[in-house]
């Protein structure tokens, strides 16, 4: 992908007075890709995509947005920032204004002084969210469900053809149905004004359908693409120059010795390998018992994404569709994962 | 948000309209009057006031009061003439210079009531006797506490009596409200009150004829209640309307208004007698 | 109970007999209402909205103090403007006593702390959602600020609702500042004051009734802007 850069970030840094909330040295967001971002609650997804939105400002680092460098100078205002390009967010909680649905929407419009052909665009939007503009318009913002509240809101921000469509936990209270609505939305928004999309979300399913690339977010630091393990936890040396991590069910896990103080081991997916049967003679160190969980596989892809659970890991794992086929894999089965020290390498 | 705005100016415009008639400021000459609620209770003013508009085409306003304001009002400027019946204090206001041209213009007269077991065996005596017996029987006593005519005159009965004012005993009811009211209480109580015989006469009115409270000592020369006018001195407030207040002083002493004084009658009753010298 | 069912009747007579003192009261009523209503609206809605949506030091404890001045006796405000427009007084050379507007601008200085009071409320209970949300559609802050104040409109009304009571109900200002002046400046509220005072309770509860006809159909035609805005 060779699209312009929109967002080049750099050193970014957001604390909450005793510990940092956000902490980024570097994140590079392309023109019209749609990017996801997964992590636990806390770990700094919604700080992250509120300073993407101009709505928050960063405390250290530097953000480049569309050529201009946008500092952690207090002295600039929101609107300074935006600077022409449409940024918009819909936030993880529906907020409608107190007016009819038409006036929700177009209140977007009007806040830019825009007059023309309002209620075409109001329309329009409605329609791209899968509502019936004469059935809706006229509604009051309090004679809406839950559901469609939510789409409304995304209609008010879709009115402004947006640049950037941010979303922060758009399927969280939503039923599938309007989850799959959601998706086909932001791909038509994605094909009429070529929008660049981030989505923060746990629902890693809805997502892979969605975004073009995925990353993880763990106590406010991306951690690559979602396709990595990472294995936090207490690491102690053990003989023969390894270290080891014990799991809640005695199993061990061990690794090559951390070049510095960090505790976190990466383990990447295509290293681990899956047996149906306990191996009897591999070089690998670590040979441990879990149960799979989920299989999935995607459209465009050879390869076939397990989720094992492994004592209190969940581990993903990567493996062709024809080695899938071959194990005869079902979840709910118990399987082996193996994989070797040197596989692990550390954050 | 355009509706919203209109509905503001709507507003504005509402409350604007609603000034301007008033700014039609005393065109025609007014007198402003402080008096007593119980003198405007008895509808003298209502009766008189009209006939003086047509005998000096000047509109007679006036403000009802208790007659501590009434004679605060005088001294602040607030009005231009008074007409109230608390004569020492009147003394006092015209003495320290607020009021000037007092002239006494007619009378009435104040009753004690009681009801008609008479605890206290008040009947046909005279005042200073009668308060001697209920002083000694303790029986219940109902004052308006309030400084008005009427309570200035009631305190004025006391020391006269040569007995001192009664505050804290437990048959003394300081009721701190107008005379009606007091002598509902009164009734309440069974006790005796000094009131005013205007209102009596109301309150016999309002109770058919036949009232729990009756009229039990009357007629003493204590029980005068001397009404007056005064007018307020225009060295202390210049602002005050001088000319009219003298105008209306000439009319209501004079022999022809005096005679409407005397034919004024409350519920079928003579309330007042003339007396301007 | 008597004197209810015959102010009943009283009511209807007078009203229906369109008696002249009566319909003087109510209109004096009006007049002096529209005033304080509409100059405590100008002056509140301002007051209570910066107030509400701005922070700044000693914000609580003004607050608490424009609550607390939701508790002023009538009488006090009338004796403390009374002090202010008596010819003695500052303002006394404005002849203001015993006047509608007089008694106009006292009755807005009782109810302007309803108004600021509770449209200050209205507006710190926004929803916290509320500032991100018209953020995240490209408002600035004036524009954020603007929004603000339609979007508290409910509470708004509510106030000017609340206060609009408040101002025809009362009675300790109007008999001090406007004397209670036959033609002139007699409210209804200050001649149901007279009437009882006079024993006339039966009177007294008609007048009652017809303020509160009055105070009906203007709150009716509030509920139905209301629905409108």
């Amino acid at each position: 992908m060779n699209n312009p850069i929109l967002y080049e970030i750099k050193d970014l840094k957001r604390s909450n007075g005793e510990s940092f909330v956000l902490d980024i040295p570097y994140l590079k967001i392309e023109q019209g890709t749609s990017y996801g971002i997964v992590g636990p609650n806390g770990s700094g997804k919604s700080t992250l995509l509120r300073i993407l939105a101009f709505i928050d400002k960063q405390d250290e680092g530097t953000i480049r947005f569309n050529r201009d460098v946008l500092s952690d100078d207090s002295a600039e205002t929101n609107e300074d920032r935006i600077k022409g390009s449409t940024v918009t967010m819909l936030l993880q909680e529906t907020y409608l204004l107190k007016r009819s649905v038409f006036e929700n929407i177009a209140y977007g419009l009007r806040v830019r002084g825009i007059r023309n052909n309002i209620q075409e665009r109001v329309h329009e939007s409605l329609r791209m969210v899968g509502l019936d503009p004469v059935a809706f318009v006229h509604r009051k913002w309090s004679e809406l469900s839950g559901g469609e509240a939510q789409r409304i809101a995304l209609a008010a921000r879709l009115v402004l053809k947006p640049a950037v469509l941010i979303l922060d936990e758009p399927t969280a209270s939503v039923d599938r149905e309007s989850a799959q609505h959601i998706k086909e939305t932001i791909g038509e928004v994605r094909r009429k004004y070529k929008t660049t999309i981030i989505i923060a979300t746990h629902d890693l399913i809805w997502l892979h359908e969605v975004s073009d690339e995925i990353m993880k977010m763990h106590e406010g630091r991306l951690m690559g693409s979602a396709e990595e393990n990472f294995i936090a936890g207490a690491w102690s040396p053990a003989p023969d120059g390894l270290w080891s991590t014990r799991l809640s069910d005695g199993q061990c896990i061990v690794a090559l010795r951390p070049a510095g103080e960090q505790h976190i081991a990466l383990l990447d997916p295509a290293n681990i390998i899956i047996t149906t049967e306990r191996p009897n003679h591999v070089s690998a160190q670590n040979i441990l018992s879990g149960r799979l969980m989920h299989m999935y596989t995607f459209e465009h892809s050879e390869r076939v994404r397990l989720d094992v659970q492994v004592s209190n890991l969940s581990l993903i794992c990567s493996i062709t569709r024809k080695a899938a086929r071959l194990l005869d894999l079902l979840p709910g089965m118990n399987v082996w994962v193996v994989f070797k020290a040197s596989s692990l390498q550390w954050q | 948000m355009q509706k919203l705005c209109a509905a503001f100016f709507l507003l504005l415009l509402a409350g604007a309209l609603a000034l301007f008639p008033v700014t039609g400021f005393a065109e025609e000459p007014v007198l402003r009057m402080a008096t007593t609620t119980s003198t405007d209770n008895t509808g003298l003013l209502d009766y008189l006031a009209p006939v003086f508009q047509r005998d000096a085409g000047i509109e007679l306003q006036w403000v009802a009061v208790g007659t501590g304001k009434a004679l605060a009002l005088g001294m602040n400027c607030d009005v231009d003439i008074l007409m109230v019946h608390a004569p020492s204090a009147e003394m006092k206001f015209v003495n320290d210079g607020y009021g000037t041209d007092r002239r006494e213009i007619m009378y009435n007269d104040f009753v004690i009531i009681g009801p008609r077991t008479d605890p206290a065996g008040i009947k046909g005596k005279s005042v200073d006797d009668a308060l001697n017996r209920i002083l000694k029987k303790g029986a219940f006593f109902a004052s308006r506490g309030d400084d008005s005519g009427t309570n200035k005159k009631e305190t004025s009965l006391w020391k006269a009596a040569g007995l001192g004012i009664p505050d804290r005993q437990n048959w003394y009811i300081q009721t701190g409200q107008g005379m009606l009211a007091t002598i509902t209480i009164a009734e309440e109580r069974d006790a005796y009150t000094l009131t005013d015989r205007g209102t009596y006469i109301k309150y016999e009115v309002n109770n058919g004829g036949n009232p729990p409270l009756i009229i039990l000592v009357e007629g003493d020369e204590g029980l005068k209640n001397q009404y007056s006018v005064i007018a307020v001195n225009r060295e202390k407030c210049p602002s005050v309307k001088y000319g009219y207040a003298l105008k209306f002083i000439e009319w209501i002493t004079s022999d022809k208004t005096q005679k409407l004084i005397g034919n004024f009658t409350m519920l079928g009753k003579k309330l007042f007698i003339p007396n301007a010298r | 109970m008597g004197y209810i069912a015959e102010g009943f009747a009283t009511a209807i007579k007078l009203l229906v007999r369109g008696d002249p003192e009566t319909y003087s009261a109510v209109f004096t009523t009006l007049r002096i209402s529209s005033i304080s209503i509409m100059a405590a609206l100008v002056i509140g809605i301002p007051l209570g909205f910066l107030l509400g949506y701005y922070q700044f030091p000693g914000k609580r404890q003004i607050h608490a103090v424009v609550d607390t001045l939701l508790a002023l006796p009538t009488v006090v405000v009338g004796l403390f403007v009374y002090v202010l427009i008596s010819r003695r007084g500052p303002l006394g050379r404005l002849g203001l006593l015993f006047t509608i507007p007089g008694i106009g601008i006292a009755q807005t200085i009782l109810i302007l702390p309803i108004v600021i009071a509770l449209i200050a409320t209205a507006v710190s209970n926004l929803d916290v959602r509320f500032r991100r949300t018209v953020l995240t559609l490209g408002a600035g802050k004036k524009r954020t600020a603007v929004t603000a104040l339609y979007e508290s409109r409910y509470g708004v009304i509510a106030a000017a609702i609340a206060a609009y009571g408040r101002a025809i109900g009362e009675v300790g200002v109007s008999m001090m500042i406007g004397g209670n002046i036959k033609w002139h400046t007699r409210t209804i509220t200050t001649a149901i004051a007279l009437e009882t005072g006079k024993g006339q309770f039966a009177m007294g509860i008609a007048l009652g009734l017809v303020l509160l006809l009055f105070a009906f159909v203007i709150n009716w035609i509030l509920q139905i802007i209301k629905r409108k805005i």
